[in-house]
């Protein structure tokens, strides 16, 4: 991990959105300091889900910059941020079905050239923080329940050893034992060293784990706080004045 | 005369699993239908003439410059054509593929005429065994596309890139995010596609004269098959080759020969109106 003022995720003034529809983020300011959790939560339709895939590459930014530890990743494809220390796990559909476990793990790290700390060492250390999939590498994914599913992409995420893990709504469709599991897991990765950015719609589970929490509203920040500081009514304006 | 045409269905099937599993690999990892497969197979079997019987090279080696030489024109068609409307959508990749493939076959027409061409090989005397008739080149065939089905199976399940073009079949998001880069996977894709292409060009050159409308002929025997397995399904296509060969053959026992092509016209719409996802349709939506 990178110490001393940088922050692991910077973002600046960042605009993005559809095809040639009006933008979805609108102005967003960030900095995430090394190994914690931010937790950004908001009401649905805020843009919490399109803030986090024009971080990892998948919608177009349109104006404004993203930094992973210091390093400018606004103009690399997907696949070059990944190799930049920057690494994603969308909400669904985030393994291979018809491949196996084994083989959504060999392919997280084979075409990630020259980038330091991805190895055996690194899977060994990732396959005991997730042994309930170290054991099953010949399973198809797309036979496994959601929770299992949800492990093996924080695996094939973290096994390209990121610096930053962007999580969007990992509880989404599990049961709640499963989502505390989950949010343990998420924990279990921080105190890794890897910096976890955490769209989460179950906002107790989110603010729970994390360090600190941003409310997105409408595309832009409307608060950040402490996430233990964050208070109900605080939540409640926010979500109401977006819906008034 | 039944076991005969059996027997001849095989090869023909086989002689067909080549390109419809290269139409199902395009419509696996790229999302589209390629409709120049046919005009590719030609232009596979103009290379190999040329190297064989203007450059005198054995035929071995023509298939090798069949396949690079296609291989080559399917590179430069994606990062002329289909990269530039990866976003668009099917429908514009596919009609852009149809304008692919009448450039392909006028090039064609226009570099060596509508005359009807065969590649330089000794005659040989058909085998018997069995009562069945077997001549040198449905030997040659079955081999070929046997040896090719092998690697490809080998290449699809244990290497990088036959993991990587699975994982963009399956979600091209994902696999971006898992550090695959899309554009390299769809080059790497094309140049098997039209490798595999070329080698049925070769081949279909041995089993019919040579000329700018070779592999129109297979083109609606191709589609059928690939939709027989379900789109997508590379060992789908393989079987749905086989059947549409042996179909197409064992209906020469029904209807005149001229009319074979019929049965790949029925399979087509009984598919479009029963079965859309093919016989495989399942395990091809998983692929």
């Amino acid at each position: 991990m990178t110490g001393g003022d940088i922050q692991a995720l910077s973002v600046r003034s960042l605009r993005s959105g559809y095809g040639r529809g009006g933008d979805i983020i609108r102005g967003v300011d960030l900095d995430q300091a090394p190994e914690t959790i931010l937790a950004v939560i908001g009401p649905n339709g805020s843009g919490k889900s399109s803030f986090v895939k024009t971080l990892a590459g998948l919608l177009d930014v349109r104006s404004g910059h993203v930094m992973v530890t210091g390093r400018d990743v606004t103009a690399e494809t997907p696949a070059k941020r990944v190799a930049a220390g920057l690494a994603y796990v969308p909400q669904e559909a985030n393994v291979f079905p018809s491949l196996t476990i084994g083989e959504n793990l060999k392919l997280a790290t084979e075409f990630l050239r020259g980038r330091a700390g991805v190895g055996p060492e690194q899977r060994q250390r990732v396959l005991e923080l997730f042994p309930e999939i170290a054991a099953r590498l010949r399973t198809r994914a797309g036979d496994l329940s959601g929770g299992q599913r949800q492990m093996l992409a924080f695996a094939s995420a973290l096994l390209a050893n990121p610096e930053v893990l962007l999580l969007d709504e990992p509880s989404a469709g599990l049961s709640p034992k499963i989502v505390g599991q989950t949010m343990e897991a998420i924990v279990r990765v921080r105190e890794a060293g890897v910096t976890v950015l955490l769209v989460e719609q179950n906002v107790a589970a989110a603010l729970r784990i994390a360090d600190e929490a941003v409310v997105l509203v409408a595309g832009q920040i409307s608060l950040r706080a402490r996430a233990a500081e964050v208070g109900a009514s605080d939540l409640a304006e926010l979500f109401f004045a977006k819906v008034a | 005369m039944a076991v005969q045409l059996f027997f001849n269905g095989l090869v023909t099937g086989l002689l067909i699993a080549l390109p419809a599993l290269a139409l199902t690999l395009i419509f696996g990892v790229l999302k589209f239908a390629n409709f120049a497969v046919g005009s590719m197979v030609t232009l596979g079997a103009y290379a190999a003439w040329v190297a064989n019987v203007r450059l005198g090279l054995p035929l071995s080696a023509s298939a090798a410059i069949a396949a690079v030489t296609v291989a080559a024109a399917g590179v430069a068609s994606d990062q002329l054509v289909f990269e530039r409307l990866r976003e668009r959508g099917s429908i514009s990749l596919l009609v852009a593929s149809m304008g692919v493939s009448l450039i392909i076959e006028n090039v064609c027409r226009f570099a060596f005429g509508n005359a009807s061409r065969g590649f330089d090989v000794a005659p040989s005397r058909p085998i018997r065994w069995q009562g069945i008739r077997i001549n040198q080149e449905q030997i040659t065939t079955a081999a070929v596309v046997l040896v090719c089905l092998v690697l490809v199976d080998a290449l699809l399940r244990f290497s990088p890139l036959g993991r990587a073009m699975r994982a963009v079949a399956d979600n091209a998001s994902l696999a971006a995010v898992r550090g695959v880069e899309r554009r390299t996977v769809a080059r790497l894709t094309w140049a098997l596609v039209g490798a595999l292409l070329g080698v049925a060009g070769v081949l279909s050159g041995l089993d019919r004269a040579i000329d700018p409308l070779i592999g129109w002929n297979y083109q609606i025997p191709i589609f059928a098959a690939a939709i027989l397995g379900g789109l997508g399904s590379p060992l789908g296509a393989i079987a749905g080759a086989l059947v549409i060969g042996v179909a197409e053959e064992m209906s020469a026992l029904v209807i005149p020969t001229n009319y074979r092509q019929v049965v790949s016209f029925a399979v087509i719409l009984a598919l479009l109106l029963f079965r859309a996802n093919g016989l495989f349709g399942a395990k091809a939506a998983r692929r």
